[in-house]
């Protein structure tokens, strides 16, 4: 039962991780979406919405990383 | 050679006096920098003598087009140049990719306040959804470190898809020049479209506005019907699209006065 448990942890880990992993991905694609329209269309704010879609990006980093250390 | 006099009796390879006529430079466009007080052009080259036969044509008046600009100028003149605005006028800061050096930007639309609600509203409610959880524990099968994450992931998914929504809307512009109009669309994360017409080539612009909201809070949209390679352009859900409609008409009775005058493009 507790090897049951343990596979069922492990899995739930790695889907966690994957889930994470993706949502990497989508992060660095919103990165480069904002820097590609911010190369079209260049406003007063384009500059706040580039560090704030690198902040989303830092936050994902450490999603990832706090997945795998943490769970 | 005797020059025929009588044009019934003219041959076709007599000589035609005529008078001597000095081909005007076209004026070159250069509208931010127009001074309407410049009203003739000679030709450098020409002897400077006032007592030569040789007339100069006066260029035509430039009072006509100037007087469509006033008219654009004092519709747009209490809207907003505020960043965030979805009705932006004559902006001090906004430029776009491909525009010309000396390309006066008038109008900067994009999709009414009102359009936002809908995923503001989401938003609220995501921000707020892990405080039920209390009362409907779906993640207490889940260890403490598991909780942890799976809440900081649906902040962050939270932030993404507001995020999403905010670049949809900022980015999507519909641009009014005084030489043309552009429309940039971004559809989702890849896929963008890029429209332009010269104001020249515009043929027919309509608007429509329908339902509660768009007649309570005056937005709607514009169609643009143009000669160009996209014949029809479309602008979704701006603000004031009657006011828009008004001042595409005097763009183009601008554009159109230039033609008459035969001024270069």
């Amino acid at each position: 039962m507790t090897e049951i448990k343990r596979w069922l942890e492990l899995v739930e880990k790695i889907c966690v991780i994957i889930g994470t992993l993706v949502y990497l991905v989508f992060a660095v694609v919103i990165v480069r979406q904002v820097n590609s329209m911010s190369k079209i269309v260049h406003d007063k704010f384009n500059l706040i919405l580039i560090v704030f879609s690198y902040f989303h990006l830092a936050f994902a980093i450490l999603l990832l990383i706090l997945a795998i250390l943490l769970l | 050679m005797p020059r025929a006099k009588d044009l019934d009796t003219i041959a076709p390879d007599d000589m035609v006096s005529a008078i001597p006529s000095v081909s005007v430079p076209k004026l070159k466009k250069h509208k931010k920098a127009r001074s309407h007080s410049v009203e003739t052009q000679r030709d450098a080259s020409l002897p400077l003598n006032p007592s030569s036969p040789l007339k100069i044509a006066p260029l035509p008046s430039r009072s006509a087009d100037l007087k469509y600009r006033q008219k654009v100028y004092e519709l747009i003149k209490d809207k907003t140049a505020w960043p965030l605005s979805a009705f932006l006028a004559r902006p001090k800061v906004f430029n776009f990719d491909g525009q010309n050096e000396d390309e006066e930007i008038l109008l900067v639309l994009r999709r009414h306040w009102f359009t936002n609600l809908h995923w503001i509203f989401l938003t609220i409610v995501m921000l707020v959804g892990p405080m039920f959880l209390k009362y409907v524990p779906l993640l207490s099968s889940f260890s403490a470190k598991y909780q942890f994450v799976f809440i900081l992931f649906w902040y962050l998914l939270t932030f993404a898809i507001t995020f999403e929504h905010f670049l949809s809307w900022y980015f999507n512009v519909f641009i009014i020049t005084e030489e043309r109009v552009i429309d940039i669309d971004f559809y989702n994360l890849l896929d963008k479209k890029y429209s332009e017409a010269e104001l020249a080539m515009i043929q027919d612009v309509t608007s429509k506005q329908g339902g509660v909201s768009q007649t309570v809070f005056d937005y709607g949209d514009v169609l643009i019907q143009t000669a160009a390679e996209i014949p029809v352009i479309k602008i979704d859900q701006i603000p004031n699209p009657n006011l828009i409609v008004q001042i595409l008409q005097q763009m183009r009775g601008e554009e159109r006065q230039e033609e008459l005058e035969g001024r270069q493009k």
